[in-house]
């Protein structure tokens, strides 16, 4: 018997042996349904628009999607990012230096993340439970430290352009491009986490810790500490989505990122990401998000009322989500 | 890898084992032992004390009192990772391979071949490629890509592939849980060639089942555990089947 490749089969290419085919199909499609229908939708002027309003919520999806392929979830990312962009603004506009004001923002939501991890693994109580806890706890800490009051400025500090500034590399090519620095982290950060997702030893375990955990212990996967490493990367990238926050609305209030869990968990299920775990991608959620936005950016710009505007995108998520099932258990 | 003087001495020695929770005795001074390259059956029904005895053996806990002789050497076993790193382990029918992911992947799951490149370690994708269905040929089980997923594959080819594994990772004793009881009758044919392709590489297998029929087919001797005792060890062709069943079900005491 020759032990030669079998015909056809690579080894897996980077996007890996995780579906991100039905998602971009998906998101294809509703694009392209969107582009019929609702007048200058395929303009640069709302493509950038849409993407731009997404990217930043991208980031918090990256950590969201990580977190439940190895099959936990994470409630509190609104409130850490919250506490990232109060920590950072505080800091920046206290004189601080600007890098010590980010490592602080990163290094403290990091910590809560790592909390949440902490707690999910050493409790037997389910990490949705955990962290609808923490989500509450850190959001009171967040108004705690600000004393309730909002942030807001008008100075123009370098930093602020440096981390999420305009694109106009990318914008003075195209016209009415509104892109933002944020996409641009979204990306890298996003192919990145793919990469080490498919290619890595320890992406290899993430998948094992969320597909079945019992067969992950059995072959001595330490499946505690890959759990609360994504939860730690979870936090993180939740303060610097604060951070990016900060740095484009000049702004930041205590109920910053109310909802965002949401929001991230529905983009993840719609880019292909399994409630059960074990099965997904990053680039998946970034599409998911991506589509969520597009779809949000048509119902403003069909003019429906915004009343339907949740609707529209429940319905959708759902749609979206059975789709991707048909064309996984397809193939 | 086995030396002449140790040839006849048994794998594995389990003397006097006794384990109580609390009031409850679960196992009452058993003895038990498997020799090397040797399938032994472990019989018994429900509740007799088989799954304990095994637990000691796999260290997910602690006997009360008695010792364990591994491979010539007293030995605690105070974990899983312990048991494993002694070279043994325990193949369950649904907790051996992650069926999201791909034949290569769990192959070597939780050993995977890296290279470093900078501080991270990749895998090294055409290894497990490759070495996956070398391995897997070698005890003569053929898989078309080592990228097919695990859930596309039948009971019986995913409990094969767990044994290769098992195999190929040099593991001195390897314990099957039941591992024909969810499958068809061609299925556990093919789990039985295998468990005796392991055996002719060397490996002892300690196969736990209620099916007397399926460990008759393997098996070269048999051990009963009711309530808690060793009812009796016998060696293939000492005692028939029907005997074997009185034994577990307690019609018969020896």
């Amino acid at each position: 018997m020759s032990v030669t490749a079998s015909a056809g089969k690579r080894t897996g290419s980077w996007l890996g042996d995780s579906p991100i085919l039905p998602p971009f199909l998906t998101f294809m499609g509703t694009f392209i349904v969107l582009s019929l229908f609702v007048p200058n939708f395929g303009t640069m002027r709302t493509v950038s628009s849409f993407i731009s309003g997404a990217s930043i919520n991208a980031i918090v999806v990256i950590g969201v999607t990580l977190l439940m392929i190895a099959g936990e979830f994470d409630l509190s990312v609104g409130s850490m990012m919250a506490m990232g962009g109060y920590i950072f603004a505080m800091l920046v506009l206290g004189g601080q230096s600007p890098v010590l004001a980010v490592l602080l923002a990163l290094i403290v939501t990091s910590l809560l993340g790592l909390l949440n991890g902490i707690l999910t693994v050493t409790t037997r109580i389910p990490s949705f439970i955990v962290t609808l806890g923490t989500r509450s706890i850190y959001r009171a800490v967040v108004w705690i430290l600000s004393g309730g009051v909002m942030i807001q400025t008008t100075e123009k500090l370098p930093v602020f352009d440096t981390l999420n500034g305009r694109l106009d590399l990318i914008n003075n090519l195209f016209a009415g491009a509104n892109f933002r620095m944020a996409t641009l982290w979204a990306l890298v950060l996003g192919i990145i986490l793919q990469i080490a997702l498919t290619r890595s030893q320890f992406g290899n375990r993430v998948f094992a810790t969320g597909g079945n955990p019992g067969a992950a212990v059995a072959q001595g996967v330490d499946i505690k500490q890959i759990k609360v490493i994504c939860f730690t990367i979870t936090g993180l990238l939740a303060g610097w989505a604060g951070v990016l926050t900060f740095s484009q609305f000049k702004t930041v209030f205590v109920a910053t990122g109310t909802g965002l869990e949401l929001t991230a968990i529905a983009s993840a299920v719609v880019g292909g990401t399994m409630l059960t775990g074990g099965v997904g991608s990053i680039i998946g959620g970034l599409l998911g998000v991506a589509l969520v936005s597009a779809l949000r950016s048509g119902v403003i710009l069909l003019g429906l009322p915004s009343d339907n505007f949740e609707a529209i995108v429940g319905v959708t998520i759902v749609a979206a989500s059975i789709l991707n099932e048909r064309i996984r258990l397809r193939s | 890898m086995v030396n002449g003087a140790q040839k006849d001495t048994p794998l594995v020695i389990m003397e006097k084992i006794v384990k109580t929770f609390g009031r409850v005795t679960a196992l009452d001074g058993v003895d038990f032992e498997v020799g090397r390259a040797e399938v032994m059956a472990l019989l018994g029904d429900n509740g007799a004390g088989k799954s304990t005895l095994i637990k000691i053996l796999t260290g997910i806990y602690p006997p009360t009192s008695g010792r364990i002789i591994f491979d010539g050497q007293e030995v605690q076993i105070r974990s899983s990772r312990e048991a494993r790193e002694l070279g043994i382990e325990t193949v369950y029918q649904d907790l051996a391979l992650v069926n999201t992911m791909s034949i290569g992947r769990n192959f070597f799951l939780g050993r995977e071949p890296v290279r470093a490149i900078g501080p991270v370690p990749w895998l090294d994708m055409q290894y497990i490629a490759d070495q996956t269905r070398r391995s897997l040929a070698d005890i003569g089980i053929n898989i078309r890509s080592a990228n097919d997923k695990v859930g596309k594959l039948s009971g019986g080819e995913r409990q094969s592939i767990a044994i290769g594994r098992a195999v190929h990772f040099g593991v001195k004793l390897l314990i099957l849980d039941e591992p024909t009881s969810a499958l068809s009758v061609a299925e556990s044919r093919k789990v039985l060639d295998y468990t005796l392709n392991a055996k002719e590489r060397g490996l002892s297998v300690i196969f736990i089942t209620h099916n007397v029929h399926h460990v008759m087919a393997v098996a070269d001797r048999y051990t009963v555990i009711r309530h808690g005792r060793r009812v009796g060890t016998y060696k293939q062709g000492e005692i028939s089947y029907d005997d074997l069943s009185d034994l577990i079900t307690g019609e018969r005491e020896y």
